[in-house]
C-alpha cells in the first residue's frame, strides 16, 4: 500500500486491550484519512452522541495519506465529540507529530476506555505500548513533553496535555513538537478523562510512493510554486499570519473589546510588522514545510512560540490589550498548560463585558495585561475564578443571565473577524461543524484578501454556494493531511495530483469534491443527531442588531437568513438543516 | 483643490518603502497617479509591488481609499481628493 501504512490500532485504556482496525481500500478512497476518515471511524463507533468525557467516548488520532511527504504535512488531526460544544469535533495541529505516528507504523491511533492511573502510550514499529505515567503527571506540555523523550527516545515526537486537560478545562489543547496545538474543542479534556497524558511516536518509516518519478516532478513543482506565490514564498515566513491584524483592522471588522467594535485603535503595536521589529527571534516550520509561518520569539524574560494573528487578538484587541509582551507571555502559558488560545480570549472577552455590565460581580477590566497570566494560570487549574472560565463563554454568560454576551457559534468562541464585515465569513461560522470557526470556509481569502477571487464583502449573493464549495476542499484539505496555507498557492487540481501520486489511486477533481462534501454531510448528520439543527445555524444576537459605529463595516450587521436558506439548497438539506434522502443517497451515507 | 492624500503603506510594502506612511500632494487624481507620485515621493519603486506591467493589480493587493477597496470602484482610475487616506497591502494571508 502507498501512501497509507494501512495499520490503525485500537486500546482500550480500560482493559489494555489493543487491536487491529481494518479499513477497505473503498473507504480509503472515500474518507481519505485525517478529519474525514476519522470522523467515518468515530461516527461508527460512537454512532450516538455519549458524554464526551465519558470512558466509552473515543478519541482518535489520524493522519492522512500525504502526512509525512513533503508537501506540507506533519499534520495531524484529533477527532472525537467535543466536551465545549457537543458537537462532532476535529482539531488539526502541526510540527512532526503525524509524520512521526507513520514512521512509527502506523496511520491512527483510537483510544477507548479509561485507564485506572495515568498513563501515556508509545507508539514504536507499528505497535502501541501502554506506560505508566504517574512520574509525567502533573507537568505542564514542555516538561512532559521532555520527560516522555527522556523514557523513549530523544528523537521521538510528543503530543500530550498540560494540567488543563488533567482538570477537564472544556477548551484544553493536545500540544506536540512543544507549541503546536490542536487546540479547538476541547480535545485535550478528552484525553485527559481517560488518564492519558502523551502519545509518544517514534520510527523512521519512509512513506510508501505509489509513483516516484511523478512525486518527485511533483514536488519540484510544488516548491516553485509556493516559492514564488507572494503569500506562502514571502509574507508568511517574513512576516507570520499577524500581517493580518492591520489588514482586518482598516477593514473595520478587527473584533475589539468582545465585538462591541471593529476597529482597535492600538492595532498596529499588535501588528506582524511590530512582531517581526520586536519580539520575532526566528520563522519556524512544520516538517519539511518550506513555508515557515511560525514564530519562535523572546520577550525580556521568556522564550516562546507565537503569538499568531488569532491570539494576538485574542489577548490583545479583544480585551482592550495592546502590551504586546503580555500577549505573547500569556501565550507561552496557554502552550505550557495546554489551553486554547481562542477560547481562553474569547471567553475573557465575555467576562469583562460581564462585569462591566454588573451581571459578575467580579474584577475584570477591559486593558487589564497585569492579570492576564493570573486568569490563564487558573483557567488551567480551574482555581477561584479560574474556574469559571474553565467551562467556556457560552456557560459562563448563561449563569449570569446574560447569554447574549457570549460570542460563540454552537458553544465554540468566534475567532477575529467579525461577520458584519464579511456576509460570507458570518454564513460560514454561522453552519461551521465545530461552531464558532474560521477553518471549515475560510472567506477571508475572497472578500478580503482576494484570494481565489475578489468578492464583495458586503453582498449576500452568491456566498452560499461558495461557503459551500470553501467547506468541502477544506474538508478535502484536512483529510489528505495538508497545510491550509497550501491553499493560497494551489487548488483541488493539485490536490489530486499528490493524492495520486502518492498513493496511486485516481480522483478526478469532482470526485475529490465529492469526498469533501461526504465527510461535511457526515459531520451533519451526526450534529443532527446530538440534536443540532437550524436554530443552531445562528450568530450571537449582536451581529444581527447592533451596526458597528467606526471604520470602514460602520453601520453594517448580518442577513444571514436568505443566505442560510440558499445554502441548506446548495447543500441538499431540508429547511431543518437535515441532509434530504437523495442527498445521502449521492454521497453514498 | 490641491491638498495632501495621506498614504499608509503595510506588510512587505513598508519593508521596501522602508516608511509606514507618506503625505503626497494631490487634489482630484487617479490612484495610480498617486501612486506614482508616491514612489517618486518615498525615492523607492514600488509599484511593481502591487501591479504588473499592463497596470493591472496583482491578485492578492488591496488598496483601500478612506477604507473602501478601489476594487470595487474604478480599480487604479478611481479618483482620489485631497483629505483622503490610502491605505496599500502588499499580497498577504493567514488564518
Amino acid at each position: 500500500m502507498s501512501g497509507w501504512v494501512g495499520r490503525i490500532v485500537e486500546v482500550d485504556l480500560s482493559s489494555r486491550e489493543r487491536n487491529t482496525v481494518a479499513v477497505s481500500e473503498e473507504t480509503r478512497r472515500r474518507f481519505l484519512g485525517g478529519r474525514g476518515l476519522g470522523v467515518k471511524l468515530y461516527t461508527d463507533l460512537c454512532p450516538d452522541p455519549i458524554d464526551p468525557l465519558g470512558a466509552d467516548n473515543a478519541l482518535i488520532f489520524m493522519t492522512g495519506p500525504l502526512t509525512g511527504t513533503t508537501m506540507t504535512s506533519g499534520r495531524y488531526q484529533v477527532v472525537s465529540r467535543s466536551p465545549l460544544t457537543g458537537t462532532i469535533c476535529d482539531s488539526s495541529s502541526g510540527g512532526t507529530f503525524g509524520a512521526a505516528l507513520k514512521g512509527a507504523g502506523i496511520d491512527g491511533l483510537i483510544v477507548r476506555g479509561r485507564a485506572e492511573k495515568p498513563v501515556y502510550l508509545a507508539v514504536q514499529d507499528g505497535e502501541v505500548e501502554v506506560r505508566d505515567a504517574s512520574a509525567v503527571w502533573g507537568l505542564d506540555t514542555q516538561k512532559a513533553q521532555k520527560a516522555v523523550q527522556a523514557e523513549i527516545s530523544s528523537k521521538a515526537s510528543v503530543a500530550c496535555i498540560g494540567p488543563a486537560g488533567e482538570n477537564g478545562v472544556l477548551f484544553a489543547a493536545v500540544m506536540n513538537d512543544k507549541d503546536r496545538a490542536a487546540g479547538r474543542g476541547g480535545m485535550g479534556a478528552v484525553m485527559g478523562s481517560k488518564n492519558l497524558k502523551a502519545v509518544a511516536a517514534s520510527g523512521n518509516k519512509p512513506v510508501a510512493i505509489a509513483d516516484p518519478a511523478g512525486y518527485k516532478d511533483l514536488t519540484a513543482r510544488l516548491d516553485r510554486i509556493v516559492d514564488k506565490n507572494p503569500v506562502t514564498g514571502k509574507s508568511l515566513q517574513v512576516l507570520g499570519t499577524s500581517v493580518l491584524v492591520n489588514i482586518i483592522n482598516a477593514h473595520g471588522m478587527f473584533p475589539t473589546e468582545n465585538f462591541r467594535r471593529g476597529v482597535f485603535n492600538d492595532a498596529e503595536g499588535t501588528s506582524g510588522e511590530k512582531i517581526a521589529e520586536t519580539l520575532l527571534e526566528r520563522p519556524s516550520a512544520c516538517y519539511k514545510c518550506p513555508i515557515g509561518c511560525g514564530r519562535t520569539t523572546r520577550t525580556r524574560t521568556k522564550r516562546g512560540e507565537g503569538p499568531e494573528y488569532e491570539t494576538v487578538w485574542a489577548f490583545g484587541a479583544n480585551l482592550g490589550i495592546s502590551d504586546l509582551t503580555a500577549i505573547a507571555e500569556a501565550n507561552y502559558a496557554c502552550n505550557e498548560l495546554g489551553l486554547d488560545t481562542i477560547t481562553m480570549g474569547g471567553t475573557l472577552g465575555c467576562a469583562m463585558e460581564l462585569c462591566e455590565t454588573g451581571a459578575w460581580k467580579e474584577n475584570f477590566r477591559w486593558g487589564d495585561s497585569g492579570r492576564l497570566l493570573e486568569w490563564v494560570t487558573g483557567t488551567a487549574y480551574r482555581r477561584g475564578v479560574g474556574a469559571e472560565l474553565a467551562l467556556g463563554s457560552k456557560r459562563l454568560a448563561a449563569k449570569y443571565g446574560r447569554p447574549e454576551l457570549a460570542m460563540q457559534v454552537k458553544g465554540l468562541e468566534i475567532p477575529a473577524y467579525d461577520p458584519r464585515g464579511a456576509q460570507g465569513m458570518a454564513l460560514s461560522y454561522a453552519t461551521s461543524n465545530r461552531g464558532g470557526c474560521h477553518m471549515r470556509a475560510y472567506m477571508i481569502a475572497p472578500e478580503i484578501l482576494g484570494h481565489p477571487v475578489f468578492l464583495d464583502r458586503f453582498s449576500t449573493a452568491g456566498k452560499a454556494e461558495l461557503v459551500a464549495l470553501f467547506q468541502d476542499v477544506s474538508a478535502v484539505v484536512d483529510s489528505a493531511v495538508l497545510c491550509r496555507f497550501l491553499q493560497f498557492a494551489v487548488g483541488i487540481s493539485t490536490f489530486a495530483e499528490m493524492l495520486r501520486t502518492v498513493t496511486g489511486l485516481d480522483w478526478s477533481d469532482e470526485e475529490l469534491m465529492t469526498v469533501g462534501r461526504r465527510v461535511y454531510t457526515l459531520e451533519r448528520l451526526y450534529n443532527n443527531r446530538a440534536g443540532f439543527g437550524r436554530a443552531d445555524d445562528t450568530l450571537p444576537p449582536r451581529f444581527f442588531n447592533e451596526e458597528l459605529q467606526t471604520g470602514s463595516s460602520r453601520h453594517r450587521r448580518v442577513g444571514l437568513e436568505a443566505m442560510l436558506v440558499d445554502y441548506y439548497a446548495v447543500r441538499g438539506w431540508d429547511l431543518r438543516g437535515v441532509p434530504q434522502p437523495q442527498t445521502l443517497a449521492e454521497l453514498g451515507l | 483643490m490641491a491638498g495632501i492624500i495621506k498614504v499608509q503603506f503595510f506588510g512587505l510594502l513598508r519593508r521596501r518603502v522602508r516608511t509606514d506612511a507618506l503625505d503626497v500632494e494631490g487634489g482630484d487624481v487617479s490612484v495610480l497617479t498617486l501612486l506614482r507620485r508616491a514612489e517618486a515621493g518615498a525615492g523607492r519603486i514600488f509599484l511593481d509591488e502591487l501591479m504588473d506591467r499592463e497596470k493591472e493589480l496583482l491578485g492578492g493587493t488591496i488598496i483601500l481609499v478612506n477604507g473602501e477597496n478601489i476594487r470595487l470602484k474604478q480599480g487604479l482610475e478611481a479618483r482620489v481628493r485631497a483629505g483622503d487616506s490610502v491605505a496599500l497591502f502588499s499580497p498577504a494571508g493567514g488564518g
